[in-house]
């Protein structure tokens, strides 16, 4: 899918913006420009973010923080 | 070929977007947009898959940031623009009941009280997919599945968007329960970037004027 309409950017590349380090929007924006212009893709990068964040010790696996789409 | 944009997502009011559409739809044949699929959720009535199928004119980075583009989503009042899923029809069947055997799909009208279950998944290998679909065919029909189209994704030859036809709510509530091993697509629809699993009806099926 395309996350950033504005540049074209589509999920593959936020998702190795995050896979090497990007933790918030504004890394991901700085890694591959996706929600650097516009903003309005920002919610969906946050919820990829939020969806690689590794579960806290102990916590049950949660399916919808999981990456998307590859455990 | 035709290129399929489609995206999932809330409108703050959907009867007043639906009475505003006209305006939009006017501008739409200027990207090469020939027919717009609404659907409506049976779940949240102001959310919303949209199909959009566009004939094929130049670069899709051009047609995604198009100001058309931005302004669908902004007389809407949609601020938050939503992943588009943009690909190509790769298989499209019709599970006759009678007959059992799958041919493709004719174009008309759909079924009345049919629900359409869209899904936005990773597959993996699509042909495998493809093939496990073909396979459960006398299962899908028997489970209500009535029409079944496949799309691949333009940026990942994984992502496929699949969108199921069910002969009635029941059977749709059943099949997303309990569906069957060739639908187990389903279960990464709602992870990450992609949309939950959209079930609803559609609203109209609108052809538009080719400029």
């Amino acid at each position: 899918m395309y996350i950033c309409l504005c540049l074209g950017v589509t999920t593959t590349t936020v998702q190795q913006a995050i896979d090497a380090g990007a933790r918030s929007t504004n890394q991901v924006a700085k890694a591959c420009g996706a929600g650097s212009v516009c903003g309005r893709c920002k919610h969906t990068i946050r919820t990829m973010v939020v969806a690689a964040a590794p579960d806290p010790p102990g916590s049950k696996p949660d399916r919808l923080r999981r990456r998307w789409g590859r455990t | 070929m035709s290129l399929v944009l489609a995206a999932d997502y809330r409108v703050p009011d959907f009867d007043h977007w639906w009475a505003a559409i006209a305006r939009d739809l006017a501008t739409l044949p200027g990207l090469g947009v020939h027919i717009v699929v609404v659907y409506r959720s049976l779940q949240d009535a102001n959310r919303v898959f949209v199909t959009i199928g566009v004939r094929e004119r130049g670069p899709v980075d051009a047609l995604l940031r198009s100001p058309i583009m931005f302004a669908w989503f902004d007389s809407a009042g949609v601020d938050e623009i939503p992943p588009i899923f943009v690909g190509q029809i790769v298989e499209k069947l019709n599970l006759d009941p009678d007959t059992l055997e799958a041919r493709p799909a004719a174009t008309g009208t759909r079924s009345p009280g049919a629900v359409m279950v869209g899904a936005i998944a990773p597959v993996g290998r699509l042909d495998r997919l493809r093939a496990s679909i073909h396979a459960a065919v006398p299962r899908l029909a028997a489970s209500g599945v009535r029409r079944f189209w496949i799309y691949r994704a333009l940026d990942d030859q994984a992502e496929v968007m699949v969108l199921q036809e069910i002969a009635t709510e029941r059977q749709a509530e059943q099949w997303i329960r309990h569906p069957d091993a060739a639908a187990s697509f389903m279960a990464e629809a709602g992870v990450g970037a992609y949309p939950p699993l959209f079930v609803g009806r559609l609203v109209q099926t609108i052809k538009l004027p080719v400029t």
